[in-house]
């Protein structure tokens, strides 16, 4: 019976070998046009940033008071900046600085809202009160508030300068995770886990995780553009990444005096920023649509 | 009998209902055509995915187009195609003369609006009385399905789930509408409170001479409300008759395996006769008869050509081509 | 007599909620034989799923005591509990939220013997695939995730994973209200059949009378955490005692159309399982209570393995 039972004509497709949820995400996004532009981007983008030194036109600290200001020309495509420094070999080696504070960082907030998420949102009760009292305490001041206070505390500097923007972002990521697990917490498939003996790591990390953690992916991408924007913040009140090394941010914010002649001068770290946050958003929709099983290939 | 010459209140002719979804076409409803008549229950039953509410749906006019799309058919409403109608007349006849019961009470009623409200809502939409007069409308509706009038002040969170689906009920005669369709409006409900339910709309529509049209996957309601019955399988009517014929004398394998899938209170059996395999999917429905695949009694033929619907006598049709050739 | 496989002796489970205690399980008392059905039946709140969860400790029990196999198991240790949940089992009503969506039917399947310890690699294999063949479940569908299957093989994984090591108890919450009539006689037949072939104990939760009048050998009929009327299926369907049995039994839709019963409709609103006053709690819709509903009520042996929970049950049925 029960055999006869299942031999019915079915539009269930057969599979041969298992396909893991990495290559079964990777093939809905690669039919998404717009995620695969985004991630196409970023990853040229990335590029970029690693073979600079050997592109780009000018030395990005080569001054030339001459040319101070000018245009966009053949000679300098995206113009000279106030110290007559070529924009465009400025943006590509600026590239390296943004785009890995704005990945390092969030990617720690990531991580470590992750662990304490999940930890708080397994377990709840008082667990959960405590901590997330703490995190309303951290997400009371203003992100970039928090950044300038802490990397006030540690100096400037690189690493310094990831630690500080990374830590305004965890709170977010807590109260996500936390709002995800709860959803998946009342699962009948979570009861099942624990009658079959399941220990609460491999629970929290096999059963309650890959079921929760679509919305951090999306707000990863989403949370570089903010990081990017943040860090361009720092460096324009002198902390952050320091002079002369470029970084978009800060390219940015020190060319807003000269705004009024020369916009170029914005115009250019503008695009790039924009371009960043306008790809990352562009992967994290198609990802957030690729990450959910139920949607049918 | 004179009923059987009453003229058809409703009639639903050779409908045909088909979703698209991802570039697929799910063919909902093939060639479906029904009648009511005045102050009688038809009984719609079938399973999941059977096409039972997308019939109902089409028949107020309210399916998502797109993705559903009506290819082809008529619905006479006293001899007045309905899907002809503009949208403006098919309001007016939404609510007013057909309203429908939705299976789950807890999201047909909005969570912030005092019930009394929601109620005169629909009848202060489409009979013309004042505010006040609508509201002494909906306190009666309520008392009429047996909740104390002086409640219609309170919201919906404050009710029972029982007492949830008699408010929708009251929404839905709130207008005294000529035909009522109730898409499994009593699934969601214990027993007892299910049966207190039953009786009310029983009892309103003979009241009320309302013709209904109850959806319900459950064969007990059905014999306990319905005069007549169409059992749909895969978007098909592949059989259909008055209760009677259908509940003596079922005869489409479908119909058959049904009954022989229901563990019988009257009755000891040790092992039910469970229909073989799965409903077929409706974007690619079988060639032949959709129901050949689980047939026990399939032959070539049944595979190769749709079959017709045969009448086997009275009112009794069945979409089979053994019914009335065997036993 | 045989020692019964699971004793369940004056079982409470309270649950507190901001109204107050929430007497979910109240003082529930019945035995299970090896290999046996017992039926739970109620309506939605009854506290047939808290019963049933109770017994396999998914909940930990506010009173009262659980043997099973004659044993002491209402409070373990931690290593106790793990050797004890080889043995009960739970398969869930709804089988879209019991399956890790992330989990392909192989891996669901897998997993219990996995944690268990006792399969090396290659008979890990082996033993799925058995059980997958067990409970009929195709094997080119061994990669395919929940959301690909339709609910009669979702839930023949769910059972799949219930029966992996074997279990000699296993609760079965509503394991068919969920499903199509055709598909749940599919699934009702291969749980008797797996009963035969295992002898596994079956306490089956349902709210649906002609489901648990099928399977069952036994019946318990409980009424908002009190269980009002116990004894075999036969003498329950025959002989209904309790005011709400007969009520629920009358109140089932049947497919016979000649023969109508009367039906009992009953009057009144539900009362609430917070902080319940003593007595019968169906009290207030029993058109048979007079005062003495309102004392607390004993379960009587009234005839042989027929017991009720009613001071009035020789009255009515006389």
């Amino acid at each position: 019976m029960a055999k006869s039972a299942t031999a019915s004509a079915s539009d269930i497709k057969m599979r041969r070998k298992k396909e893991g949820q990495f290559s079964l995400v990777m093939k809905r996004l690669s039919k998404n046009k717009i995620a695969m532009t985004g991630l196409v981007i970023i990853l040229v983008l990335f590029l970029l940033a690693i073979l600079s030194p050997w592109i780009m036109p000018y030395a990005y600290d080569a001054m030339n008071m001459q040319e101070r200001f000018s245009g966009p020309s053949f000679a300098h495509l995206c113009g000279t900046d106030d110290m007559g420094r070529d924009i465009f070999s400025r943006l590509l080696y600026g590239a390296r600085a943004s785009l890995s504070l704005g990945f390092l960082a969030t990617i720690i907030s990531t991580v470590v809202g992750m662990v304490i998420g999940s930890i708080v949102g397994y377990f709840g009760g008082i667990v959960d009160t405590i901590v997330m009292r703490l995190v309303d305490i951290l997400q009371a001041i203003p992100g970039i508030l928090l950044a300038i206070a802490i990397s006030a505390c540690l100096g400037s500097g690189f690493m310094n300068t990831v630690i500080a923007l990374s830590i305004g972002g965890i709170p977010m990521t807590v109260r996500l995770l936390r709002g995800s697990i709860m959803g998946v917490r009342k699962m009948e498939y979570l009861e099942a886990a624990q009658t079959i003996n399941c220990s609460v790591p491999r629970t929290i990390l096999k059963h309650i995780l890959p079921n929760s953690i679509s919305p951090i992916i999306v707000s990863v991408t989403m949370g570089i553009g903010n990081t990017i924007l943040m860090a361009a913040s720092l460096s324009y009140i002198g902390l952050g990444v320091q002079p002369p090394t470029p970084e978009w941010g800060a390219m940015f914010s020190s060319a807003r005096t000269y705004m009024r002649d020369y916009p170029h001068m914005v115009l250019f770290p503008g695009i790039a920023i924009a371009l960043v946050v306008l790809s990352l958003n562009m992967l994290g929709d198609g990802l957030r649509d690729a990450l959910d099983p139920k949607l049918k290939q | 009998m004179a009923e059987n010459k009453q003229v058809p209140f409703l009639e639903v002719k050779d409908l045909v209902v088909h979703y698209t979804s991802e570039g697929k076409e799910i063919h909902a409803v093939n060639h479906v055509s029904l009648t009511v008549k005045k102050g009688k229950t038809l009984g719609l039953v079938g399973e999941t995915g059977a096409g039972k509410t997308t019939i109902a749906k089409s028949i107020l006019r309210i399916l998502p187009e797109p993705p559903a799309h009506v290819d082809h058919g008529e619905i006479l409403l006293d001899g007045k195609d309905l899907l002809k109608l503009p949208n403006t007349e098919m309001q007016k006849i939404r609510g007013k003369r057909i309203s429908m019961i939705f299976q789950d009470p807890m999201t047909a009623l909005n969570p912030v609006m005092r019930v009394g409200e929601q109620i005169a809502e629909g009848i202060a939409l489409h009979e013309k009385v004042s505010k006040k007069e609508a509201e002494e409308k909906a306190k009666e509706m309520l008392e009429m399905v047996g909740i104390p009038g002086s409640r219609c002040r309170d919201y919906p969170h404050q009710f029972s789930g029982g007492m949830k689906q008699r408010v929708v009920i009251a929404m839905a005669l709130a207008c005294s509408p000529d035909l009522l369709l109730a898409d499994e409006s009593t699934t969601a409900l214990d027993v007892t409170i299910q049966a207190q339910v039953l009786d009310i709309i029983k009892e309103l529509q003979q009241r009320l001479n309302t013709a209904m049209i109850m959806i319900t996957h459950d064969l007990g309601i059905i014999a306990e409300v319905c005069d007549e019955v169409a059992v749909i399988y895969a978007g098909e009517v592949i059989e259909s008759g008055s209760l009677e014929e259908i509940f003596d004398h079922p005869t489409h394998p479908y119909t058959i395996g049904l009954f022989g899938s229901l563990p019988d209170i009257n009755s000891d059996v040790e092992r039910l006769s469970p229909i073989a395999g799965m409903p077929p999917d409706p974007s690619n429905l079988p060639q032949g008869c959709a129901f050949s695949p689980r047939c026990p009694h399939a032959t070539e033929a049944c595979r190769k050509a749709k079959v017709a619907l045969q009448n086997l006598g009275g009112t009794h049709y069945c979409r089979c081509i053994k019914a009335g050739k065997e036993d | 007599m045989e020692q019964p496989l699971i004793e369940v002796k004056h079982l409470k489970k309270f649950f507190d909620t901001p109204k107050g205690t929430l007497h979910a399980v109240d003082d529930v008392t019945f035995s299970i034989g090896r290999g046996k059905t017992m039926g739970v039946v109620g309506e939605s709140g009854c506290g047939k799923s808290t019963l049933g969860r109770t017994l396999i400790h998914l909940y930990e029990s506010t009173e009262g005591q659980i043997l099973f196999e004659g044993e002491d198991i209402t409070h373990v240790s931690k290593k106790k509990l793990h050797e004890l949940r080889e043995k009960m089992q739970i398969i869930f009503q709804d089988p879209f939220a019991s399956l890790n969506p992330r989990m392909t039917v192989e891996e669901t399947i897998r997993e219990p013997l996995e944690l268990s310890g006792k399969f090396k690699k290659g008979a890990l294999m082996d033993e799925t695939e058995r059980i997958m063949d067990l409970v009929g479940i195709d094997e080119r569908l061994r990669h395919s995730y929940p959301h690909e299957l339709d609910g009669g093989r979702r839930q023949r994984v769910g059972i799949g994973r219930a029966l992996a090591l074997n279990p000699s108890f296993v609760v079965c919450d509503e394991p068919v209200s969920a499903l199509d009539v055709s598909i749940q006689a599919q699934v009702l037949n291969l749980l008797q059949d797996l009963q035969e072939k295992s002898g596994v104990a079956y306490m089956f939760v349902t709210h649906d009378l002609s489901v648990v009048k099928h399977i069952s050998d036994h019946i318990c009929v409980m009424y908002l955490g009190q269980l009002v009327e116990t004894t075999t299926s036969k003498e329950l369907f025959a002989h209904p005692m309790h005011p709400y049995t007969k009520a629920l039994l009358s109140a089932i839709p049947s497919i016979d159309i000649h023969n109508r019963k009367k039906r009992i409709i009953l009057e009144g609103e539900i009362v609430s399982p917070v902080e319940p006053k003593p007595g019968c709690r169906f009290a207030a819709r029993c058109p048979y209570a007079t005062q003495k509903c309102h004392e607390p009520q004993q379960l009587r042996e009234i005839s042989p393995e027929h017991f009720v929970s009613c001071c009035r049950v020789e009255d009515i049925n006389s």
